[in-house]
């Protein structure tokens, strides 16, 4: 049997991660940052919604040029026929929309204009913050733009707070200045504006992402060491979670180990996290071992930990067990969704009983569950593995009417089942509906079929059976 | 059965992916064909399969079989009926690997 399609894999770690940023405002409630209007948040948000509020807070796209002596003529003649109250906000909002086009120093310029023409507009530390965010987002090879806009903030009275540090820290990070952030970071925090632990834990998070463990290692001892500051429960699980990715679960084991040394008690998605690790390596006993241990402390499983367990168990081929727990968790309350069914036809399917997998189809829409498309293409891929050409052809024209996409491998087995029966014509028609839907580029979908008939030709030539 | 491996190894290596995407002057009988001095052989591929489809020579009783017209024939080595199968290797016969 094939691998695990890769949507499916993703939705997994997506929806573990989701909960686990979820669980960040739950732990310790953060004051409102501002009173006011704050273009640019500081709010617990992960990156992409992060990024997705900065433009919608672009009120309109009022500048069309860069060029600074036309925004300021703009300015002027909106200040002079606006109704709108001209408060903070309303200068915040303009200052936004002209940074989002223009260079720092043009915008430092404007604000200076904003500052001169209407004396009881006062900037304050969120006004800095939009220009501290545009010299971040722009690529540079030193931090000499952050500092001149730190440098504006301190001498007009403000000095940065932990908000600040939070911003930079962010921008930087998604702007891929990763060298940067940390810099920085230790540069603030020498200067007692420490990070709190949520630009800590998203300075760690990326660096997972893109450096070497023991360069995260090194960067949490010189916050322990220089700065007291500790790594948390969160900071631990982003570590688990980077090491199990990379397989490594011996260092996922130890730091299990150090964080009961320092006191923590693991919570739900710390052991969700070490089931996820272990059901990546379709070991399904270990996976029931932190089930089991999660019992005994006193760890309530949530509808991600089920779904883990019945994904790892399914992997493993171990589906009877698979289904006893979909059972248990139907019994607690947890309602299955399209990523348990799918795991658990994905296992079905790797047993060769497809038949049994599209009548679970029939069962979870009974259940008022709809599937997606990842569990289609799973069906799909089960189907034409088990040579029930005829099934899989109604099923894809089931999700022909959904416009529903294919994913790679199931769209491979379906087009090599096609070809193997002669049906070259209806072979192309599902090159045309994937390369349509944009389920994949046409490239993929090209060398798929093009190697695929080249390898039926190629074996009847041989006289092989195919 | 098409092991796994292979079938990435395609879209992996950048060789064969050029191949594939880059733009190449065409012959005088295939520029006539697509109408572009350039083309990809992707892009060839689909120009010819679009083509099949928008005039219908895909023969009535057996779709996998290509009743070529005129245009159709002086591009696919003169052949009156083309396979649906042989259709990428025939086009892959104007793009002939770049002696190094």
């Amino acid at each position: 049997m094939g691998k695990v399609p890769p949507s499916l894999r993703s939705a997994i770690s997506t929806t573990l991660m989701k909960k686990q940023s979820s669980l960040v405002p739950v732990e310790s409630p953060v004051p409102p940052p501002k009173p006011h209007h704050f273009p640019k948040k500081p709010t617990r948000k992960t990156p992409s919604q992060l990024s997705r509020k900065t433009h919608e807070d672009i009120p309109i796209a009022l500048f069309k040029t860069p060029n600074l002596s036309d925004a300021k003529k703009l300015f002027n003649s909106v200040i002079s026929t606006t109704k709108a109250p001209v408060d903070l906000r309303f200068h915040n909002s303009l200052l936004q929309s002209y940074a989002s086009i223009s260079t720092l120093q043009d915008s430092i310029s404007l604000l200076r204009h904003m500052i001169k023409s209407n004396p009881s507009f006062s900037p304050d530390r969120s006004t800095y913050h939009i220009l501290l965010t545009q010299s971040c987002k722009a690529p540079d090879a030193t931090l000499a733009s952050v500092h001149q806009t730190l440098n504006l903030m301190l001498t007009n009275g403000l000095s940065p707070d932990k908000f600040t540090a939070d911003i930079a820290v962010r921008s930087l990070s998604l702007a891929g200045r990763m060298e940067h952030a940390i810099e920085l970071v230790k540069e603030l925090s020498s200067k007692d504006t420490k990070p709190d632990t949520y630009t800590y834990n998203f300075l760690v998070k990326h660096l997972c992402k893109s450096r070497s463990l023991s360069m995260v290692y090194d960067f949490i001892d010189e916050m322990r060491n220089n700065f007291d500051l500790k790594p948390d429960l969160v900071t631990y699980t982003v570590l688990i979670d980077n090491v199990c990715n990379t397989k490594n679960l011996r260092e996922a084991l130890r730091l299990v180990g150090v964080l009961n040394e320092e006191g923590f008690k693991p919570d739900c998605f710390v052991y969700n996290t070490i089931m996820k690790g272990y059901c990546m390596l379709s070991r399904g006993n270990e996976a029931i071992g932190v089930y089991n241990k999660m019992k005994e402390e006193g760890v309530e499983p949530d509808i991600v930990t089920y779904n883990t367990l019945i994904f790892g168990l399914s992997k493993s081929g171990r589906v009877r067990e698979a289904r006893k727990f979909l059972g248990i968790m139907e019994e607690k309350g947890h309602l299955p969704d399209a990523v348990t069914y799918t795991s658990l036809m994905n296992g079905m399917c790797r047993e060769g009983d497809a038949l049994g997998a599209l009548a679970l189809l029939g069962g979870m829409e009974a259940k008022g569950c709809s599937p997606n498309s990842c569990t289609y293409s799973t069906l799909l891929h089960g189907l034409c593995k088990s040579r029930l050409l005829e099934k899989a052809l109604e099923l894809y024209a089931v999700m022909k009417s959904g416009d529903m996409k294919l994913e790679t491998a199931a769209y491979a087995t379906f087009v090599r089942a096609l070809c193997r029966e002669g049906r070259i014509a209806e072979a192309y028609e599902v090159f045309d509906y994937v390369v349509e839907s944009k389920s994949l580029t046409d490239v993929a979908a090209y060398t798929t079929l093009e190697s695929t008939l080249k390898w039926v030709k190629k074996a009847k030539e041989q006289g092989h059976a195919i | 059965m098409l092991p796994q491996r292979m079938k990435k190894a395609i879209t992996d290596n950048p060789k064969k992916l050029a191949n594939l995407i880059d733009l190449v002057n065409l012959p005088s009988t295939l520029r006539d064909f697509v109408g572009q001095s350039q083309i990809s052989r992707l892009g060839c591929f689909l120009h010819v399969w679009s083509y099949i489809k928008t005039n219908n020579l895909q023969d009535t009783n057996n779709k996998n079989v290509v009743n070529c017209d005129n245009k159709l024939k002086s591009i696919l080595l003169g052949k009156p009926r083309v396979e649906l199968a042989e259709l990428p290797a025939l086009i892959k016969l104007h793009f002939p690997k770049e002696p190094k």
